[in-house]
């Protein structure tokens, strides 16, 4: 349905996107990882045609959306990572000029925004100016304004950044619901790696403006599948500790959390007793050790030397 | 389109500061500066001077003197008559008792009859606040500069114990009024117009403007107007500077992303400025003419003219904002774009004598304060005031109307094309 083509940008000499290459099906849900800087904003930029890219194109059916981006805009719903709002104006104001702005019909506007607004949970505060509204909801409305023409492919530039669980809720509640109700093809970027793993199918992983991994959840967990995350609960931390564990033969990667350590260790290791020896030298007790079960925030990990969150 | 411009008209409507910002102060901007300026010269207590004339000129020997000096020219018995006859009309010391008597100076100066010694007393004892001094050989002296071109030496002079401002009042007014009385009678003497009346300054309180027929404007009317054009054009700005915020926000890009036209935004701007400086000049007007009542007895055909020229200058309020917009949109830094809006504005508003009067200023400065919207449209407003000529408002709307053509045309090729940020 939509493609990208060896997609690139470059600001001043600096290769912000590189060759990109990316495809959403019909009614499928994709996710776009990235730490920070890593270029999946100016890749959606390009995508939803408000940037000109260096090289590469963007295709809709095959057909180029570079010159003419009024095909793809019809059918496009990008809900921008800032809140891209009327402050000054309520919640109805803001959708009837967006609705208007997208030259749906007088009769079916009104209709339209009473649902985009049943659909995010702001019904009975649609009068209410944007202003007094909590970044949650604020946000809530911030999806709304992109439902309004019924967009074929609707993507999200981390919807959730800075809200409450209530509305953080809600919002992968709606996405949800507009992927497997309604069919729409949904393109979700997030910091938050279980949203991704809840939402969608596929996942592609960018770092330094390019995709360094991609596929299903599945087949993205088995790239770990030579490997184990151990968690383990420690009584202190210990610098000396940590650097012993580095050292030992099966291990992968350490990183410190707020508990204790998380390794990253080969298949089948033998990894308690060395640890337990370790330990008893530096006196620090080992409360717990649990064999995590890998995520993608694991495969991020693995594969960029850093959490998402970096 | 109507759905631009009602959202740009509901945001600005919903900023309560810009609000006050734009119809409360001048309001209050005028209101102050009215009753500062009116103030200082509607205090009659301090303006309430006593004055005594002593008259030391012999006016008949005087005259005689002049007869004898006019026989010594040499004249032509036709010439000798015709001066001799325009020195009886012209009695410089009845000039000055008239003049000092006058309506226009009774209401502040009151002329006490005593002996010079007697006034000097009064004066010593601040009964009296000043004396007029008209000097031996005042007439002879006078009439002789103003009607043979002879160097003057007697000058009337004003005594006083203190220096007071009333005193001060009194020096110019008087002095001013022997200017005038000498130049009017030169320029008659040479036959430009032989019946001219002397114009008499009136304390200070009115700007006197045209000895041509046109009526004076008051100060009250030139704060209205001047104040009431720098406001307005300062509309064009507080429009534009929206788009900032639009832009940062990413509101910009989500309405390309709509596929409205481009130029919708751009006419939306466009439009929403020229309607937001029409309400603001309207509402500054109304309310200051009810609180103040600045323009007295105006006809129906002096507020459509106004309202005429208010609408021309609006459209070029609008054609700056557009320009403004798009040059937002166009630099990639908006902060840029808001320095260029403030200089040109401050620019226009200080060239334009929106800020002050540009008369003290060069003459170079003063003629590019009239090219300015603001300079062109305050001047246009004041000679309607005076003048009430319909064909005088042509050059300036005409001249409005290409401003906001020439703004709109650059804004349009500026605009960010293809709908892309």
């Amino acid at each position: 349905m939509l493609e990208t083509v060896k997609l690139t940008k470059s600001f001043k000499d600096k290769k912000v996107v590189d060759e990109i290459n990316l495809y959403l099906q019909t009614g499928e849900s994709v996710g776009l990882l990235g730490p920070n800087g890593a270029g999946k904003s100016t890749t959606i930029s390009m995508i939803a045609s408000l940037i000109k890219p260096t090289s590469g194109d963007v295709k809709l059916n095959g057909k180029s959306t570079i010159q003419n981006p009024s095909d793809l805009r019809k059918m496009l719903g990008v809900v921008p990572q800032e809140i891209a709002l009327y402050e000054e104006l309520s919640a109805y104001e803001n959708l009837k000029f967006f609705g208007k702005a997208y030259r749906v019909e007088k009769e079916t506007l009104e209709v339209r925004i009473q649902e985009v607004l049943d659909m995010v949970g702001l019904k009975d505060r649609q009068k209410e100016l944007i202003k007094t509204f909590s970044g949650g909801m604020k946000r809530r409305i911030n999806i709304a304004a992109a439902l309004l023409h019924n967009p074929k492919i609707l993507i999200l530039d981390e919807p959730t950044v800075g809200i409450d669980p209530q509305s953080r809720n809600h919002i992968l509640e709606t996405v949800r619901e507009l992927n497997q109700t309604q069919g729409t093809t949904v393109l979700y970027t997030s910091h938050y790696m279980e949203e991704v793993e809840q939402l969608c199918n596929r996942v592609y992983i960018m770092d330094h403006g390019k995709i360094i991994a991609t596929g299903s959840k599945e087949e993205l967990l088995s790239i770990l599948s030579s490997e184990d995350t151990i968690g383990v609960q420690l009584s202190k931390r210990s610098e000396a500790f940590t650097d012993k564990i580095k050292t030992l033969p099966d291990v992968l990667q350490v990183e410190q959390t707020s508990e204790g350590l998380r390794i990253m260790a080969k298949k089948n290791h033998h990894l308690l007793s060395s640890l337990v020896h370790a330990a008893e030298k530096e006196g620090i007790q080992i409360m717990n050790y649990k064999v995590e079960i890998p995520s993608l925030e694991d495969v991020f990990l693995h594969l960029t030397g850093k959490t998402l969150r970096d | 389109m109507g759905a631009f411009i009602k959202k740009d008209l509901l945001v600005f409507w919903r900023d309560r500061k810009e609000i006050l910002m734009a119809l409360l102060l001048p309001i209050l901007i005028i209101v102050i500066l009215n009753f500062a300026f009116s103030g200082l010269f509607k205090d009659e207590k301090a303006m309430q001077i006593d004055i005594s004339v002593v008259q030391e000129d012999d006016v008949k020997k005087g005259m005689e003197q002049f007869a004898a000096a006019v026989e010594a020219k040499g004249l032509s018995s036709e010439e000798k008559s015709a001066v001799l006859a325009e020195a009886d009309k012209l009695d410089p010391v009845q000039l000055i008792h008239d003049f000092l008597n006058s309506s226009d100076l009774k209401e502040w100066v009151t002329v006490k009859d005593f002996s010079e010694k007697e006034a000097a007393e009064q004066v010593k004892n601040g009964e009296l606040d000043a004396i007029i001094k008209i000097p031996e050989g005042f007439t002879f002296e006078s009439l002789s500069h103003v009607l043979l071109g002879e160097t003057s030496q007697g000058s009337v002079t004003i005594l006083a114990e203190e220096e007071s401002a009333g005193v001060s009042t009194l020096q110019e007014v008087v002095h001013s009024f022997i200017n005038t009385v000498n130049t009017q009678f030169a320029l008659g003497s040479k036959g430009v117009q032989a019946t001219a009346e002397p114009i008499l300054p009136k304390g200070g309180k009115e700007v006197v403007e045209g000895n041509d027929g046109a009526d004076a404007y008051t100060i009250s009317q030139y704060f209205t107007i001047a104040i009431g054009t720098l406001f307005a054009l300062f509309m064009a700005q507080t429009v534009s500077l929206k788009t900032m915020t639009e832009k940062r926000e990413q509101v910009f890009n989500r309405i390309l992303l709509t596929n409205s036209h481009p130029l919708s935004f751009l006419i939306g701007k466009t439009v929403s400025a020229f309607i937001l400086s029409i309400l603001q000049f309207a509402i500054t007007l109304t309310v200051v003419q009810l609180l103040l009542n600045v323009f007295p007895d105006k006809s129906f055909t002096f507020w459509a003219g106004l309202m005429v020229v208010l609408i021309a200058f609006a459209l070029t309020v609008g054609g700056l904002s557009a320009l403004f917009t798009a040059l937002t949109l166009h630099l990639s830094d908006t902060n840029a774009a808001s320095g260029i809006s403030t200089l040109v504005i401050m620019g226009f508003g200080v060239l334009g004598g929106s800020f002050f009067p540009l008369e003290g200023l060069p003459e170079p400065i003063q003629k590019i304060g009239e090219w300015t919207p603001n300079g062109l449209t305050q001047t246009a407003l004041i000679e309607w005031v005076q003048y009430s000529h319909f064909n005088d408002l042509l050059f300036p709307i005409s001249f409005l109307m290409g401003v906001f053509i020439i703004c709109f045309a650059i804004s349009v090729s500026i605009f960010p094309k293809r709908g892309r940020s």
